[in-house]
């Protein structure tokens, strides 16, 4: 069974006067991944942004509506903001390490959450971080080095190591893989693939093709409203929208 | 529906289906040439009808090409998915039609040395046969699900006459067994244009899924039309 990990009910968001989601709602299945594909504008981003709660600082942007995080509103008043980030982890677009080094990358989050006690706990939790992300191998020699001397492909490995460190619940990604060669685009959905056993993960993608080989699920969006919703199998198949066909098949505008 | 962003892409569907149907056509004319051959006992034709086969072949190649080239560019989805989809099934059903037409004439060029005395209800089958093709192309060409259904309804009666005709033709071989080769060989004619019929059925079938996306091949016809008339089964 799909048990609900997110759970949108009638979201609305306005920037300033113009609203750019008009009343989402969506589940998010725990342990899945689902793909938020559309085109350009239509609020992808912004969903996924409300999910941790990074809209909080766009100046002007409000919310109506709720979303719920294994049950509790993740916008209730007593909620830690900081703490929400760490049970809903975000990866984005361009790789963006911090300038320091690999380990610290990895152990900057743990450390101020207070994960992990002494050094040799720290090494452990950086070396299991790096392990689940697939990127061990490639760093265990150059710990010390610089995150940022890294390859694009490497770099991104390294952020969602950096991501997992802190053991979230929900992973956001936004366009992952738009910088990356096949190559390193392969890997990283591998990756995916490997980490839904642990997590929910929520991306969004402007490849038809990665949606459909990676997803569990897909919502296709138009405009800020959700248009459809379903298994990537069936909405790449046989969608029920006319829209949603016109999207995947390459008819739109 | 809206046209692609990727003119290209829409130019390749149709010249694709376009290929297909005139394949259909060479098979249209293929099965009544047979038929045909046979019935006027005339070498020429058959022979004529079993060397045009080749073209059939040769389109199926072509289509094939064609459609691996849209699969590895354009990396179809939803409708255009299940067109390819059907147009792959499509063609080796069409492929399969031709070589069950050229069987038939071959059939011809062995009864000249066993002339039948009869040839049954050859003539009447041939021509619903050949109706059968016709419809199942015309649905494809027009995108006409409710014809398409037509054509897997009628099929039964194509399957009732030819039990019809392989009984008539034991009953010579009984009375008189000179005429055993001649009603076998036709017999066997009468089988081809049965399967004829059912690889329209096929035919028929594709165009359902590749315009609703219901896969009703091993479904039977009064759950088939639920399922088009949007019933639940
Ligand atoms: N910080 C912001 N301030 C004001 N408007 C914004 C802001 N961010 C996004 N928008 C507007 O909200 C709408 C949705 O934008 P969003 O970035 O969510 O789209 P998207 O689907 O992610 O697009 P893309 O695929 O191009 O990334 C757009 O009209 C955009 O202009
Ligand atoms: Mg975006």
């Amino acid at each position: 069974m799909n048990t609900s990990k997110v759970n949108i009910k009638d979201l609305k968001l306005w920037y300033g006067e113009s609203e750019a989601l008009h009343g989402i709602d969506i589940e998010f299945s725990e342990k899945r991944v689902t793909a938020l594909i559309g085109p350009s504008g239509c609020g992808k981003s912004t969903l996924l942004r409300c999910l941790n709660r990074m809209n909080d600082r766009i100046p002007g942007c409000r919310i109506e509506g709720q979303i719920l995080l294994d049950g509790d509103d993740i916008y209730a008043p007593e909620v830690d903001v900081v703490q929400l980030r760490t049970h809903v982890g975000m990866v984005f677009q361009k790789p963006n390490p911090f300038p320091k080094s690999i380990y610290e990358n990895v152990a900057y989050a743990p450390r101020i959450h207070g994960l992990a006690g002494s050094g040799s706990d720290m090494d452990e939790l950086v070396e299991t971080a790096l392990r689940r992300a697939s990127i061990w191998k490639e760093v265990k020699d150059k710990l010390h080095t610089p995150g940022t001397a890294l390859s694009g492909g490497q770099q991104q490995r390294l952020c969602i190591a950096r991501t997992i460190a802190v053991q979230p619940n929900v992973i956001l990604m936004d366009e992952p893989c738009s910088a990356l060669d096949p190559i390193a685009t392969a890997k990283i959905e591998e990756l995916i693939d490997e980490l839904k056993r642990e997590f929910t993960i929520i991306m969004v993608t402007h490849s038809m093709q990665q949606a459909a080989r990676i997803s569990d699920q897909t919502a296709f969006f138009y405009m800020g409203d959700l248009i459809e919703f379903g298994e990537t199998g069936t909405i790449f198949t046989q969608p029920e929208k006319q829209q949603t066909e016109d999207y995947i098949t390459g008819r739109f505008g | 529906m809206p046209q692609h962003t990727i003119k290209r892409f829409d130019e390749e569907l149709d010249k694709l289906k376009e290929l297909v149907l005139s394949m259909g056509g060479l098979v249209e004319r293929a099965i009544g040439h047979a038929v045909k051959s046979m019935l006027d006992q005339d070498e020429a034709l058959a022979k004529k009808t079993i060397e045009r086969d080749k073209a059939i072949n040769a389109l199926e190649v072509q289509c094939d090409e064609m459609t691996r080239d849209i699969l590895v560019r354009r990396q179809p989805a939803a409708g255009d998915l299940r067109f390819i989809m059907g147009i792959i099934k499509v063609v080796t059903d069409l492929e399969r039609m031709g070589d069950l037409s050229a069987g038939i004439a071959e059939g011809t060029l062995r009864s000249l040395e066993h002339p039948p005395k009869e040839f049954s209800n050859l003539s009447t089958m041939g021509k619903k046969v050949q109706k059968q093709v016709n419809r199942t192309l015309n649905a494809f060409s027009r995108g006409d699900t409710e014809l398409a259904m037509r054509v897997i309804e009628k099929d039964e009666r194509i399957d009732v006459l030819y039990k019809r005709m392989y009984r008539e033709l034991l009953t010579y071989m009984i009375e008189d067994p000179r005429d055993i080769t001649a009603s076998i060989i036709l017999s066997n004619v009468a089988k081809n244009l049965e399967r004829i019929s059912d690889h329209a059925t096929n035919i028929s079938e594709m165009l359902i899924y590749i315009e609703r996306g219901h896969d009703i091949r091993h479904v039977d016809h009064e759950a088939a039309a639920k399922l088009l008339s949007g019933e639940e089964i």
